[in-house]
């Protein structure tokens, strides 16, 4: 087998790959490509995602993809993906870190475009309302393409926002996990209403060697 | 801490290949007796200061893992297909000093008496090679005591009514109980079971020179920021620098073990940081390199006295690999557990520890309450038929402080298929042969694997869950255990090792990590890695003192 043809497959994979169970999941993208000095590409967080700012997307795909992840995770009383600047997040690691996968996301996703374009009589997704592409995704939801833009969008909301995504810990605040460097006990609500711990006692009791 | 530094091609009595578990406790006791040891790393030196809560570069990105880019291998599930580079990496290793350590969840279970000689208790099982070991539980039990006393581990002895016989208590008290660590232990009293406090290579209080845990909540997968966890990087390893006889060479990849014409070993040949080949001459070389990485270098040391491999005249190196198998429920309850501070487990369960054929197959395992995986990994969880987005999925995620993992971990049978091998054309970055991994779980294993889900989540049922889910069990495509490849025996045509370590090939050739595993354990393996090291370590001491190397 080829390098290039070890390459496919592994792209191939990866993109196919996002919903295997939790450590499938777990270790997932663990083949993609090193660090490769992304954190400091992403140390400058912009406040406002505008699409100037993008390097991999153009302003309409941007937008697209903005709104599919606006979908997944919407907004709503917490945060959702676009007040996590997922998006921004995808954008940066496909043009970084990613990049090996990039132009299958690409291909994926001007698939995924001109199938909504084709029953939306040339509708931008970013442009329709929240029922069309609610409805549309429900028939787009199986892809390779969705998957990716899936595993992107977790990613992009709740790993550290060095990385661009998770704007200001928005993620993390939507599910509750608190950053911080050290915890004391009690750490939850069971563990503060507990008695202690009654051994089992006899006939066990100490055994020696 | 800066140990002894060898000049070039300075003859040292021993070579040790690998800094982890069980490379680091041979470092320091060899070194400890009186002897010159080098230590080789392939991978680099980081400490404290370098590692991060973060999880997209560890668990994403092979921050300290083995990274496919440079170190490929490739998997297939038989023999009679083509094995293929796979979207994650076979044999799964920390890669850096103190190995995989460094990384792991220090869950620090003894093996039990059974372990030890259960082929003689059950009899063979079709389709596995299925022995005893050549030592017991009691030959061991003074190096699990000198673990917990020299590594530092935690616990509350003769909590569990399980455990094997002890001969000191832990040295140091469990860590707090955590809210899935007393639902776990709620459920499993209203079933009759008997959740125990959990036993963990992590510092509950300040233990040497090194502080208690801080309880930040980033063990699995993750180096540890506080020097709490009782990796190699911070126990051995600075114990055997502190000899003066002892160097870790770090970022210098071992490749090929020399041999003579009397079939003696007489160095390693390595890559340093540039990638330029260098011999290192020792009087004995031991290898700790894990379970997979010690079988492939073996088997790429051929020579034309030794051409399927380095002490490969049985040829069952590579071969028997366990993963270990595992099921695992997902559990949401009403009020706030908050799992992803502190440690990952509070209690256990050895209720289903030993094998009973009358359940029609066999295996056993241990149940442990555990934080669920960072939030990414969370977020990505599925099975259940969870929802995948839109509110929905949000609401999911919002259950993440409410929600914890009950996990099975359980036995693997040793099959002959499975193994590493080399793989006939694959080349790492250095241009040396990669890995090949084989594996299929034996029927058993999958059965088990299911029966102890079963039970999780029974478990949770019982502790009050509102919503428990789970994923399908699953063949595994991967393993962290890595296991048996070069196992312990009394008859040279059918194991690699004696009970000693020693290669039965090779006079002055050892191995000890993961390799010489007869059986697979119910699923922590490092505390027996371990006690293996530290037994390894005081017996080729006494031989070399005794000139019988």
């Amino acid at each position: 087998m080829s390098s290039q043809d070890d390459q496919d497959e592994i792209s191939r994979r990866s993109f196919l790959l996002s919903s295997g169970g939790m450590f499938t999941s777990l270790w997932i993208a663990s083949h993609w490509p090193g660090i490769a000095a992304a954190a400091h590409h992403a140390e400058e967080v912009p406040a406002d995602l505008t699409p100037a700012h993008f390097e991999f997307f153009d302003a309409a795909d941007g937008a697209d993809v903005d709104a599919i992840c606006a979908q997944i995770v919407p907004s709503g009383a917490t945060p959702g993906a676009r007040e996590a600047h997922a998006v921004f997040f995808i954008d940066r690691s496909l043009s970084t870190y990613f990049a090996p996968m990039a132009p299958e996301y690409r291909k994926g996703l001007a698939e995924f475009q001109s199938q909504f374009k084709a029953v939306q009589s040339g509708t931008a997704f970013a442009a329709a309302t929240p029922e069309v592409q609610i409805a549309f995704l429900k028939t787009a939801d199986k892809s390779p393409f969705f998957e990716t833009t899936r595993m992107l969008t977790v990613l992009g909301m709740f790993t550290s926002p060095k990385y661009g995504g998770n704007f200001q810990g928005a993620g993390w605040k939507m599910m509750g996990f608190v950053d911080q460097h050290a915890f004391s006990p009690p750490f939850g609500y069971y563990d503060a209403n507990y008695a202690g711990f009654v051994p089992y006692g006899e006939p066990y009791g100490e055994k020696h060697a | 801490m800066i140990g002894r530094q060898f000049k070039p091609g300075e003859m040292v009595d021993f070579v040790v290949v690998g800094s982890g578990a069980a490379g680091g406790v041979m470092a320091r006791e060899l070194s400890r007796a009186g002897f010159t040891v080098l230590v080789f790393e392939q991978g680099p030196r980081l400490g404290p200061a370098d590692f991060e809560h973060d999880e997209l570069k560890y668990w994403f990105m092979s921050g300290i893992t083995v990274d496919p880019k440079i170190s490929p291998q490739t998997f297939r599930a038989s023999p009679d297909v083509e094995a293929k580079r796979a979207a994650t990496q076979p044999a799964l290793y920390a890669r850096l000093v103190g190995g995989s350590s460094v990384h792991y969840t220090a869950n620090f279970w003894r093996f039990h008496e059974v372990d030890f000689k259960e082929r003689s208790l059950l009899g063979s099982i079709p389709g596995a090679a299925f022995e005893d070991w050549p030592i017991s539980y009691q030959e061991l039990e003074p190096y699990y005591t000198k673990v917990e006393w020299e590594v530092g581990v935690s616990g509350l002895a003769y909590a569990s009514p399980f455990d094997p016989p002890r001969s000191k208590p832990y040295p140091m008290p469990p860590m707090p109980v955590k809210s899935s660590g007393v639902l776990l232990e709620r459920g499993a009293r209203k079933l009759g079971l008997h959740a125990y406090p959990a036993p963990l290579a992590v510092a509950s209080q300040p233990f040497k020179d090194r502080p208690a845990c801080i309880s930040c909540g980033f063990c699995m997968g993750f180096g540890c920021e506080a020097r709490a966890k009782s990796s190699s990087l911070y126990t051995s390893i600075p114990e055997a620098e502190a000899t003066g006889l002892c160097e870790v060479r770090s970022a210098s990849y071992v490749y090929h073990v020399d041999t003579n014409a009397r079939g003696r070993a007489t160095g390693v040949h390595y890559f340093d940081q540039q990638k330029r080949s260098h011999f290192q001459p020792a009087r004995a070389v031991v290898l700790s390199a894990n379970g997979a990485e010690t079988a492939r270098l073996l088997l790429n040391s051929t020579s034309s006295r030794f051409p399927h491999g380095l002490a490969n005249s049985s040829g069952m190196v590579g071969k028997h690999l366990m993963f270990n198998q595992g099921g695992d429920v997902h559990a949401n309850f009403e009020h706030e557990l908050n799992e992803y501070k502190s440690v990952q487990v509070s209690r256990v369960i050895h209720d289903f520890y030993d094998a009973d054929l009358k359940r029609g197959f066999y295996g056993g395992g241990g149940i442990d309450a555990r934080i669920n995986p960072q939030p990414a990994i969370w977020a990505l969880a599925s099975g259940g038929n969870l929802p995948r987005w839109g509110a929905d999925f949000k609401d999911r995620i919002e259950a993440f402080p409410r929600s914890m993992v009950a996990a099975g971990h359980t036995t693997s049978l040793a099959v002959a298929t499975n193994s590493v091998s080399i793989d006939p054309t694959l080349k790492d970055a250095w241009g040396i042969p990669a890995i090949r991994v084989t594996y299929k779980d034996h029927p058993d294993d999958l059965k088990m694997a299911k029966f102890m889900q079963d039970r999780c989540a029974e478990i949770m049922d019982a502790a009050g869950a509102k919503h428990v889910w789970r994923d399908d069990i699953a063949e595994q495509s991967y393993g962290v255990h890595l296991l048996g490849t070069c196992r312990m025996g009394n008859d040279p045509e059918s194991s690699v090792i004696d009970k000693y370590h020693r290669t039965h090939d090779v006079r002055n050739l050892f191995l000890c990590d993961g390799s010489s595993f007869v059986t697979s354990g119910r699923g922590q393996p490092t505390m027996t890695i371990q006690a293996l090291a530290f037994r390894a370590g005081d017996h080729i001491g006494q031989f070399a003192k005794r000139n019988e190397i």
